[in-house]
C-alpha cells in the first residue's frame, strides 16, 4: 500500500501540474482538496480521469469523487479494492 | 487624453518594460518559468496554465506588478486582448487526448484552455478585476483595429483603465506578449496608432 | 462620443437565424412555438464512446440553400462552419438591404471553435484552422474590405460581439455591422463537455429541480445593427439599448457563488430602467446545476425577481458562438408576436432564489427585454433591448 500512495502523489503531481510541490509535501491522511494543495474542481475532474486511465477505474458521477478524493490514503484504498489495471 | 501609462514586451529572447530591458539571473529555466520565479513566485496556478495564458500572465505581472493596493478587488479596469492563433496550441494539446480510440482520454484540464478568452480571465482572477474582460481574435496584428477597440472599451462608464495587448503563442517556444496600461492621463505617449506601433514593432 | 450615445440609437436592420428547426428566423420561431425541440439522442456518433443529447444540424439542407442561391461553385473551398455562417449572414444582408463591400460596413464573427474539427484528419497548425482565418474568408465572400474581427468570449461572445458592435456604431467607425454567431458540433467539442461531466444524458430542463446538465446544440444567427437618429426611430424598430460585460473574478470554470460578474453586469444595463417595463429577462439557463443556481442568485440581487424569466435551451441546445445572437432575435421575434417564450424542459423550480419562469408561451404586452450569458473564463454579459425610441 505505501508503494501505492507513492506512486499516487508522483501521478498527481504530473497530472495536475504541482510543478513546486514534492511527494513529501503532500500528508497522505490531509484532505486534498481544501487549502492544501489548492486543488480546485477542474483537478477533481483530472483526477477522475487519472483513476481511469491508470487503474481503469470509471467513475461516472463526479459526486461519488467526493468520498473517493478526501485524502490521498483513501484514493489508493479505493484504487487497491478496483483496480482493473 | 487616453495616453499608454506602462507597457512590457515579450519574446523569447527577453522582456522589456517601457523600454528597459529585465534583467534575470542565470538560469535553465525557458524565459516565462524564469520570469515567473524570479519576477512573480507564489502562484503555483502559473503551472496550470497553457502556453498562450503563461506569456499573457507573466506579461500583465510585469505591467502591474508594483502598482499601489494591486489586488483590492476593483471594477474599473478593464482587460482587452487581442490574438491570432488564439487557443490552438490547447486546441492541438487537447485533440492529441481524444485522437487515438484506444487511448481516448479527453482531459477537463486542457479542454479548458481551448477556450481563448480564459487568458482574460487568468489575469481577471490573479487581480481580482470585476470588470470587462474580452478576447478578439484577428487575422492580422491590425494596430489600427487593437487602437479602436481599446478606446472603445472606454465607452463603458464604469471602465477608467484597460490593460490591453496582444498575446500569440501558437506552441510553448513561440510566444510573443506585448501590454499596454491605457488611461485617461497627461503623462505618457498617446494612444495612437503610431505610438502602439512603436512599441508593438520595436526589435 | 457622449453626444453620439445621447442622439444615435443602434438598430436592427436584418436577422436571421439558421437551427435545426429551420433555416430562417420565422421557420425557427414557428418550431418553437409550436414547442417542438431538435434534441436528439445520438450514440455511436463522430465514434464517441458515450451517447449523447444535442441539437444538430442538417448540412444537405444547408448547402441546398446556399447552391440555390449561389450555385455549387462558388462555395467550394468553404469549411461546413464557414458556409454555414455565409448562409446565416447572406439571408440578413438581404432583409437589411445593404452592400456588404462597403467599408463602411464592418464583421463581427462570435465563435467558441470555428474550424477545430478540422484538427481531426490533421492536428498541425496551420491558419485555417483559426476562427480568424474564417471570420476573414467570410467577409471577404462578401467582398467585404475591412479587417474581420471574431469575439471569442466562450459562451458569452454572442452578446459581446454585439456590444463590440454597438460600440464600433456610437464611435463612427463604421455605419453597419453584421454580427454572426456561429458554432459546428464536433468529437472535439462534445468529448470535452463529457470530460467536464457538463451533459444531460436527457433533453435538458433550465432552472428545474431535476435537471442534470446541458445539451450542445449548433447553428448560426445574425443580426444587422445601424446607427439612427433619435427622431428618426420608429415603434416597430428594435435597439439595442446597453451592454455590458463583467468578469467573476473568481474560477475559470466555475461559476461564481454570489453571481458577482453576472450581477454587476446586469446591474450596469439596468441604470435607469423599471424593472416592470421588461417583457422578460432571457437568462444563459444551460440546466446545469451551477450555472442556473447562480444566475437567480444574480437576478435576485439585481431586483429581478419577479420579471419573468425564460430560457430557450430546450429547443435547440446550448448553441455556444450563436448562443447570443440566435436567443436575442428569438426574443425579438417572439416579442413582435406579443409572446414570452416557455422554458421548455421546466416543470419544478430547482434554484435558490426562485424566478417566474413557466414552460408555456405567455402573451405580453411589454417591449423591453434583457438577454443574459456566462461561460467560462468567468465572463457574464448582459444587453438591454427595446423596441420603439423612448427608454434607452
Amino acid at each position: 500500500m505505501e508503494e501505492l500512495v507513492l506512486e499516487l502523489k508522483n501521478a498527481i503531481i504530473e497530472a495536475l501540474n504541482l510543478e513546486e510541490v514534492k511527494p513529501e509535501d503532500i500528508d497522505p491522511d490531509a484532505p486534498l482538496f481544501g487549502d492544501g494543495l489548492g486543488l480546485d474542481s477542474i483537478d477533481a475532474l483530472e483526477l477522475i480521469v487519472l483513476m481511469e486511465k491508470r487503474y481503469g477505474i470509471k467513475l461516472q458521477d463526479p459526486a461519488a469523487g467526493r468520498e473517493i478524493f478526501r485524502s490521498l490514503r483513501t484514493m489508493a484504498d479505493y484504487i487497491a479494492a478496483h483496480r482493473t489495471k | 487624453m487616453l495616453t499608454i501609462r506602462r507597457w512590457v514586451r515579450i519574446t523569447p529572447t527577453g522582456a522589456v518594460i517601457d523600454g528597459r530591458p529585465v534583467h534575470l539571473e542565470p538560469t535553465e529555466d525557458p524565459l516565462l518559468v524564469a520570469l515567473y520565479r524570479q519576477r512573480v513566485g507564489s502562484y503555483p496556478k502559473f503551472f496550470k496554465m497553457d502556453p498562450l495564458c503563461r506569456a499573457g500572465f507573466i506579461a500583465s505581472e510585469l505591467l502591474i506588478g508594483e502598482e499601489p493596493s494591486r489586488f483590492t478587488p476593483r471594477g474599473d479596469r478593464a482587460v482587452v486582448l487581442f490574438t491570432h492563433s488564439g487557443s490552438f496550441a490547447s486546441d492541438s494539446h487537447y485533440e492529441r487526448t481524444i485522437c487515438d480510440r484506444a487511448e481516448y482520454y479527453p482531459s477537463p484540464a486542457v479542454f479548458v484552455y481551448t477556450l481563448a478568452n480564459i487568458l482574460t480571465g487568468e489575469i481577471a482572477i490573479r487581480n481580482r478585476y470585476f470588470g470587462e474582460t474580452s478576447c478578439y481574435l484577428l487575422d492580422r496584428r491590425e494596430t489600427s483595429v487593437l487602437a479602436a477597440t481599446t478606446r472603445e472599451a472606454f465607452l463603458d462608464e464604469e471602465t477608467h483603465s484597460v490593460l490591453c495587448g496582444w498575446v500569440d503563442s501558437p506552441d510553448p517556444d513561440c510566444f510573443e506578449a506585448v501590454l499596454f496600461l491605457v488611461e485617461e492621463s497627461d503623462e505618457g505617449p498617446e494612444w495612437i496608432d503610431d505610438n502602439i506601433c512603436k512599441v508593438m514593432n520595436d526589435k | 462620443m457622449e453626444s453620439a450615445l445621447e442622439h444615435e440609437l443602434i438598430v436592427r436592420e436584418g436577422d436571421n437565424i439558421v437551427s435545426p428547426l429551420g433555416l430562417d428566423t420565422a421557420a425557427t420561431l414557428r418550431a418553437v412555438v409550436a414547442g417542438e425541440s431538435a434534441l436528439r439522442r445520438y450514440e455511436g456518433l463522430w465514434d464517441l464512446p458515450e451517447p449523447f443529447v444535442a441539437s444538430l444540424l442538417d448540412f444537405g439542407a444547408i448547402d441546398r440553400a446556399l447552391s440555390a442561391r449561389y450555385g455549387a461553385e462558388r462555395l467550394a473551398g468553404y469549411s461546413e462552419f464557414e458556409r454555414l455562417s455565409i448562409l446565416s449572414a447572406a439571408c440578413a444582408l438581404d432583409e437589411a438591404g445593404i452592400d456588404p463591400s462597403s467599408e463602411r460596413v464592418l464583421f463581427f464573427l462570435s465563435t467558441t471553435k470555428g474550424n477545430v474539427a478540422l484538427l481531426e484528419t490533421d492536428n498541425r497548425y496551420r491558419e485555417e484552422v483559426l476562427p480568424d482565418w474564417s471570420a476573414r474568408r467570410i467577409a471577404s465572400f462578401f467582398r467585404n474590405p475591412n479587417p474581420a474581427v471574431v469575439v471569442s468570449n466562450a459562451c458569452t461572445s454572442g452578446l459581446c460581439a454585439q456590444i463590440a458592435a454597438m460600440r464600433a456604431l456610437w464611435s463612427g467607425r463604421c455605419d453597419r455591422a453584421v454580427v454572426i454567431g456561429a458554432d459546428r458540433q464536433s468529437r472535439f467539442i462534445v468529448s470535452g463537455f463529457q470530460s467536464f461531466k457538463a451533459l444531460s444524458p436527457e433533453a435538458c430542463r433550465p432552472f428545474d429541480r431535476n435537471r442534470t446538465g446541458l445539451n450542445l446544440g449548433e447553428a448560426a444567427a445574425t443580426v444587422i445593427y445601424a446607427r439612427r437618429r433619435r427622431e428618426e426611430v420608429t415603434p416597430q424598430m428594435w435597439i439595442a439599448c446597453r451592454g455590458a460585460i463583467r468578469n467573476d473574478a473568481n474560477h475559470i470554470s466555475g461559476p461564481s457563488r454570489t453571481g458577482e460578474g453576472c450581477y454587476r453586469a446586469l446591474q450596469a444595463v439596468l441604470q435607469g430602467v423599471d424593472p416592470g417595463e421588461l417583457a422578460v429577462v432571457n437568462v444563459h439557463g444551460t440546466a446545469t446545476l451551477y450555472n442556473d443556481e447562480m444566475e437567480s442568485i444574480a437576478l435576485d440581487r439585481a431586483g429581478l425577481t419577479g420579471v419573468p424569466v425564460n430560457a430557450l435551451k430546450g429547443y435547440f441546445g446550448h448553441t455556444m458562438g450563436a448562443a447570443g445572437v440566435l436567443e436575442s432575435v428569438l426574443t425579438m421575434h417572439a416579442l413582435d408576436e406579443g409572446l414570452v417564450l416557455g422554458t421548455r424542459g421546466y416543470a419544478e423550480c430547482g434554484v435558490s432564489h426562485p424566478q417566474s419562469l413557466t414552460s408555456r408561451h405567455v402573451p405580453t404586452t411589454r417591449r423591453a427585454f434583457v438577454k443574459m450569458l456566462s461561460g467560462f473564463g468567468g465572463c457574464n454579459a448582459a444587453l438591454l433591448f427595446k423596441r420603439g425610441g423612448e427608454i434607452c
